[in-house]
């Protein structure tokens, strides 16, 4: 039976029988025995101020920084910044900011003010380092990307965000683009993520793979949360509705986002279905897509 | 590698072009884009040359010049988005393609991106940001690049898909393409993420999407792809990868001959599907409503041109 060459197909996604075929063709029948038994719940918390870029486009680092203060302490359930920040990481631990470098970069007023606003929680600056990619002794990592949809695998925001970590990124665009997870089971990056924070300031909703700007619009938001599987799941539904929102007709991704559901049930990342995650949403609600 | 003798101007409404262009080619194409080296890749991709003009705003305007091997393949970057603003660069005004299948124009804009096919240049000119006198100067610049240079007609196998004004189904032809990848095949209709059409830089490919108004329901679409192989064997083996992959609750009793068409239809989760293989060439079908819409819309391929 192993032998039998299964291959993940468009009907797979009709039929709703993706995750099962993914499981199986990816780590066989032995898959199956750990199909059952998750149900919790995660959640996900958007943040969102209009007031977060100006008409040109321009970051207002102020409103941001408050925007950053309230998802740290909707997300940990802490009473303030510096709370949340050692309910995440400690002033110990050596912490690698993993932002998206390409196409849709996470903005840098975004990586200063997470940097700015963890040394003022008292974590040493020499312990904070720019990490993307690199496979240094880091004990912590904080992921930091940009919210996109992806000409090779759908979305291309929380799952992905790793992928330079697996040293040979080329090798998850074709067929193996299903695998990302797998990188997120490295030894270089298991367990260490302490949070996901995306930039959805300025997301692009259609797959490029350049950056088109006809599909990007100002969301002004931050999408955070300690699931990076929920995390993803909820970009997919914002990017999902942007679409049909300017086309005006169904419009979906494509590819099928595989990697998020194959996150969940394949490599037991977190909860890629929306039933099971709680989303909390504060600031700006107009347009919020959820 | 050399930079195009394109002369770009080293001024252009308050932009200053800053140094001589980046080349890049296969080898280094993803330092430069990432994953989106593989869509460039996907064509027959000689060398890209990349110009930045800057002004006092830090508004910067890329110029991208992707040089293709052939007018082909620079078509076939600009047909996987017919949306935009259609504008007029360099474009004959009369100019009326045979190919009643995709939009008449050559170049689109949008947002602060211009996108050209120009022979055998694609060319993205993109400002950071949309501002008052953006669009003006990203035009100038299109007109600059394409001056002069000459305008090939779209690829001939556009011509294997015929569409009749008496047609009862209505072609989108704002969602025509002309690829040689399945990764741009999944990137505008998804079958599979593994290559089981055997599609490669030696095919050519043309889907299209058909629509068709119904009382009280949803508008219904189907899709025909059409595929050049190089020879009846390879299409024949591709057809076989595509049944064992796509299909493989089906059975079909045709043996392919070489010196006779053959097709079958079968109904499958999302509608009827079929294929037709005559000769080099393959045309399927996905998403029709019943079984004379999948045999109609097969026959709008003109398999014997290929």
């Amino acid at each position: 039976m192993k032998n039998k060459k299964i291959t993940v197909t468009r009907r797979d996604f009709i039929r709703g029988s993706v995750g099962a075929t993914l499981g199986f063709t990816i780590l066989g029948p032995e898959w199956l025995k750990g199909v059952a038994g998750k149900s919790s719940r995660s959640s996900v918390v958007i943040v969102r101020d209009k007031n977060a870029m100006d008409t040109a486009l321009n970051v207002d680092r102020n409103v941001l920084e408050n925007m950053l203060e309230q998802t740290l302490t909707h997300v940990t359930g802490k009473s303030n910044r510096d709370e949340a920040w050692h309910e995440l990481v400690s002033p110990q631990d050596i912490i690698g900011l993993v932002p998206t470098p390409l196409m849709n970069p996470t903005h840098d007023e975004l990586i200063d003010a997470v940097k700015a606003s963890l040394i003022s929680a008292g974590i040493p600056a020499e312990n904070i380092r720019n990490a993307q990619g690199r496979s240094v002794d880091l004990t912590a990592l904080i992921s930091l990307p940009g919210l996109k949809a992806h000409w090779l695998t759908g979305i291309g925001t929380v799952i992905k965000n790793y992928i330079l970590y697996s040293g040979a990124p080329r090798n998850y665009h074709h067929q193996n683009s299903t695998k990302l997870g797998e990188i997120w089971n490295l030894p270089q990056v298991k367990g260490k993520t302490k949070l996901i924070l995306v930039d959805a300031l300025h997301p692009v909703c259609d797959k490029g793979p350049q950056v088109d700007p006809r599909y990007r619009w100002a969301y002004n938001g931050l999408i955070a949360g300690t699931d990076p599987v929920a995390v993803d799941a909820v970009c997919l539904k914002i990017i999902r509705a942007k679409r049909e929102e300017l086309r005006g007709e169904p419009w979906p991704l494509s590819p099928p986002p595989i990697c998020v559901e194959a996150a969940d049930k394949v490599y037991k990342l977190g909860n890629s279905d929306l039933n099971n995650i709680d989303i909390e949403t504060i600031g700006w609600a107009e347009d919020l897509l959820v | 590698m050399k930079p195009e003798k394109i002369n770009l101007p080293n001024t252009i409404d308050g932009w200053k072009l800053e140094g001589a262009p980046r080349l890049i080619d296969k080898t280094n194409i993803f330092d430069y884009m990432n994953g989106a080296g593989e869509l460039y890749l996907s064509y027959h991709f000689d060398h890209l040359s990349v110009y930045e003009y800057k002004n006092k705003s830090g508004n910067d305007i890329v110029v991208e010049l992707y040089n293709m091997k052939d007018s082909q393949d620079a078509f076939g970057l600009l047909s996987l988005d017919w949306g935009g603003e259609p504008v007029r660069l360099d474009q004959p005004e009369e100019e009326k393609h045979r190919e009643a299948v995709i939009p008449q124009d050559r170049a689109f804009y949008g947002k602060g991106l211009l996108r050209v096919w120009s022979d055998n240049l694609y060319v993205r000119i993109m400002a950071f940001k949309d501002v008052p006198g953006v669009r003006e100067a990203i035009l100038r610049l299109g007109k600059i690049i394409t001056a002069g240079r000459s305008h090939p007609p779209p690829p001939e196998m556009l011509l294997a898909v015929k569409h009749p004004t008496d047609f009862p189904w209505t072609l989108r032809k704002d969602r025509t393409a002309y690829f040689r990848s399945y990764l741009v095949l999944n990137s505008l209709f998804y079958l599979s993420h593994e290559n089981i059409l055997n599609l490669d830089l030696f095919t050519e490919a043309v889907i299209v999407t058909y629509e068709k108004e119904q009382e009280s329901r949803e508008k219904q679409s189907a899709r025909l792809l059409v595929i050049k192989y190089p020879d009846y064997g390879k299409a024949v083996t591709a057809l076989d990868s595509f049944f064992k992959a796509y299909l493989p609750d089906q059975n079909s009793k045709l043996v392919p001959d070489k010196d006779r068409e053959s097709q079958d239809f079968f109904h499958i989760e999302d509608g009827w599907t079929g294929f037709r293989l005559s000769g080099r060439g393959l045309a399927l079908v996905f998403e029709c409503p019943d079984k004379k819409s999948a045999q109609e819309i097969i026959q709008q391929a003109l398999l014997n041109t290929l």
